[in-house]
């Protein structure tokens, strides 16, 4: 990567699509910390009496409900904060989940491009091993097992036959984009009783990585052709430490400008569910629920659609535009 | 490499491809909980109706054998005709419901088995459902392309005014809208304040089907072209730059001619890649939009489907989905050998 005149950080401020999304994401950051607690009412409390404004109509917004009562007369504002919580919790948790796996594939893959490799018979065994536990249903095994394939795999000397990792790792990637994984997700929902955060995340993150592996696959094949890479490889370093000393440090730009972005697709992702009922199950608002519930009572209550489509909007976009400040700060050729 | 061994490889490929998605889907739908004999045999049905069906399905078996005899149906080798139905053994499993490809004497059956909630064969439920899911999606893609372009064009052509920050802005607006926001604005104006569009359903006749394309077919096209708007922008702009079209200018072809017959044509490149794709997912069914729509495609099949524990018509709709993906993706290599002669001839030349 070329200088530029700039530092990242300067570059990042001087940025306007880079200022706005960073405003917009520290805010809605700080409204889902604080806005829970801010609230004059508690998300799941029903007001019978000043939540109501004529026979069955929730109250719009006014003092005592900054952004109106929804239809069992609880505070909109709550609700859409404590939901903001949740939903920022679940995309920045499966967005991490993706970019470790994303990374971890996509750094192997774009090193080994083009080149065969020597592959312990250990690591095959554990990998194959890992993949019939995860057919089996055995989580544990299939975890011990994928720990044991990478230290074997860190190993040096150890025989095997030569495999073309990127190939098959590619291969790999070519089923998970044919998979649809929306019909998981949602089997997955319908199957537990009561869907919890933490089955969310993990679901997206176990089936988000895909993008994140085939950007870091290009970048890394860009940096091992550099000539620092060759030359520290010539002094002698593993492959191993390459990695995490050079080619690790020289990813993580674009790791964090694809992260940042995914977080929106996050966003979106658990929205989606959340809206087709595959969600968080209630009374635990989610904004997708929320908007769904709204629908109905547009014409009484407008703001039951407005304000949950509008924080929606307004999440991802944030996230988008500093995404796209980021790229531009971090990766300074394009003008 | 010729053309033929390419095809082959990437044919035998797609095969692959189709087996390991199909071979996921049964997993997961071994490992999920839920009993889909007690789902058929309904809320009310005595324990031994639900042994009874559950052995009628074959999922009393070991999920091993049950795979096994799922491949064995799947693709097998029978009589050239179509047989007729034989009486019943072991429940309703045996009647044939299969497509039949003729090879020599024998032919090779296709047979996707029947739905356990429809009773009914899949073949004749995919073939409802497909040219509906079909029909969405070429609107959806149809739509997608041409505001994308327009706009996309629009911007480039405009860089650096209002128009552009305009158009860049509304794009990134709409990557930030999910369909389902989309479509519910939409549905609000157009079908419950205006009522100009039906707000969901299919109709009966032909002329109420299009009717009820429309909204569906726009949320896809609003949602799909912010995407284009951008691909298309900046690949104009990269083209605009280059050497040859001011050569084009300074030979004297007005402005218009330059950017649409010249840069258009050579952005159109990544547009038709990223299309390319995306009509393989959309033939998938648009989960989302059909859901919302209530469009009684295979997006909306395939999400009852698993719903129901229905894992004949999951099977099927998850083995149509990944062929429309790998196939678009093999159309999309050999499309872009046509349009840039560069690549047809570095395949040519062997260097893979």
């Amino acid at each position: 990567m070329t200088r530029g005149h700039a530092s990242a950080g300067s570059r990042f401020l001087a940025n306007r699509s880079a200022r706005v999304g960073g405003a917009i994401v520290a805010a809605l950051i700080a409204f889902a910390l604080v806005g829970p607690l801010a609230a004059r009412h508690g998300p799941l409390e029903s007001d019978f009496v000043r939540g109501m404004a004529a026979e069955g109509v929730p109250v719009g917004p006014s003092a005592s409900y900054p952004l109106g009562a929804d239809r069992l007369f609880r505070d909109e504002l709550a609700r859409v904060a404590l939901a903001g919580r949740i939903s920022l919790v679940i995309a920045v948790s499966a967005t991490m989940i993706a970019s470790a796996l994303g990374a971890a594939i996509g750094i192997v893959a774009g090193w080994s491009e083009g080149r065969r490799f020597r592959v312990p018979w250990a690591t095959l065994l554990g990998l194959a091993g890992a993949v019939v536990a995860a057919a089996l249903g055995h989580a544990g095994l299939a975890a011990a097992a994928i720990v044991v394939a990478s230290i074997a795999a860190s190993r040096r000397g150890a025989a095997g036959p030569r495999v073309d990792v990127d190939g098959g790792l590619m291969r790999l990637v070519d089923v998970m984009l044919a998979f649809p994984f929306v019909l998981l997700v949602m089997a997955i929902g319908a199957a537990l009783d009561r869907t919890n955060a933490v089955t969310i995340f993990v679901t997206l993150g176990a089936t988000g990585w895909v993008g994140i592996a085939r950007v870091l696959r290009a970048k890394t094949m860009q940096v091992r052709a550099s000539e620092y890479v060759e030359a520290s490889r010539a002094l002698g370093q593993s492959t191993v430490r390459l990695m995490l000393k050079h080619v690790l440090p020289n990813v993580a730009g674009t790791l964090v400008v694809t992260a940042t972005v995914q977080v929106a697709q996050m966003i979106v992702a658990d929205s989606v569910l959340s809206y087709l009922g595959l969600g968080i199950s209630p009374p635990t608002p989610t904004w997708g629920r929320m908007l769904f519930e709204g629908q109905d009572d547009y014409l009484a209550a407008p703001w039951l659609v407005a304000v949950p489509g509008t924080v929606i909007v307004l999440a991802v976009w944030g996230f988008n535009m500093l995404g796209e400040g980021l790229r531009d700060a971090l990766d300074p050729r394009e003008t | 490499m010729t053309l033929f061994e390419f095809l082959a490889r990437r044919f035998a490929w797609s095969l692959g491809v189709v087996w390991a998605v199909v071979s996921i889907a049964f997993v997961v739908n071994v490992l999920i909980p839920g009993d889909a004999a007690r789902l058929v045999a309904g809320p009310q049905a005595r324990p031994a109706d639900v042994v009874h069906i559950r052995e009628q399905l074959g999922l009393d078996r070991p999920p091993l054998v049950q795979y096994a005899r799922f491949w064995a149906r799947l693709v097998h080798v029978g009589p050239r005709e179509r047989p007729r139905e034989r009486p019943r053994e072991r429940g309703g499993d045996h009647t044939s419901c299969a497509v039949a490809i003729p090879l020599g004497r024998a032919a090779v059956h296709v047979d996707f088995g029947k739905s356990f909630q429809m009773r009914q064969p899949v073949v004749d439920v995919i073939a409802e459902r497909l040219p509906r899911t079909l029909a969405l999606a070429l609107a959806g893609m149809l739509l997608q392309l041409v505001f994308g372009a327009a706009t996309g064009v629009l911007a480039a052509t405009y860089r650096g005014t209002w128009i552009d920050r305009g158009l860049v802005g509304m794009s990134l607006l709409g990557v930030s809208a999910p369909t389902f926001l989309i479509a519910l604005v939409l549905q609000l104006v157009l079908a419950r304040e205006l009522r100009w569009l039906p707000l969901d359903g299919y109709g009966t006749t032909l002329g109420e089907h299009a009717l009820c394309l429309v909204l569906p077919a726009t949320t896809l096209g609003i949602y799909g072209a912010a995407y284009y708007t951008r691909l298309v922008r900046d690949e104009m702009i990269t083209l605009l730059a280059a050497d040859w079209v001011r050569t084009a200018r300074a030979k004297g072809l007005s402005a218009s001619r330059v950017v649409l017959r010249h840069a258009l044509r050579n952005a159109l490149m990544p547009v038709v890649t990223a299309a390319g794709l995306d009509f393989g997912a959309l033939m998938g069914g648009a989960i989302v939009t059909e859901t919302v729509f209530r469009w009684p495609g295979l997006g909306q099949l395939s999400v009852n489907a698993m719903l129901n524990r229905d894992s004949p018509v999951v099977s099927a709709c998850v083995i149509v989905t990944s062929a429309a993906i790998v196939a678009s993706n093999v159309v999309v290599d050999l499309l872009y050998g046509q349009l840039d002669p560069r690549v047809r001839d570095a395949r040519a030349g062997g260097t893979r």
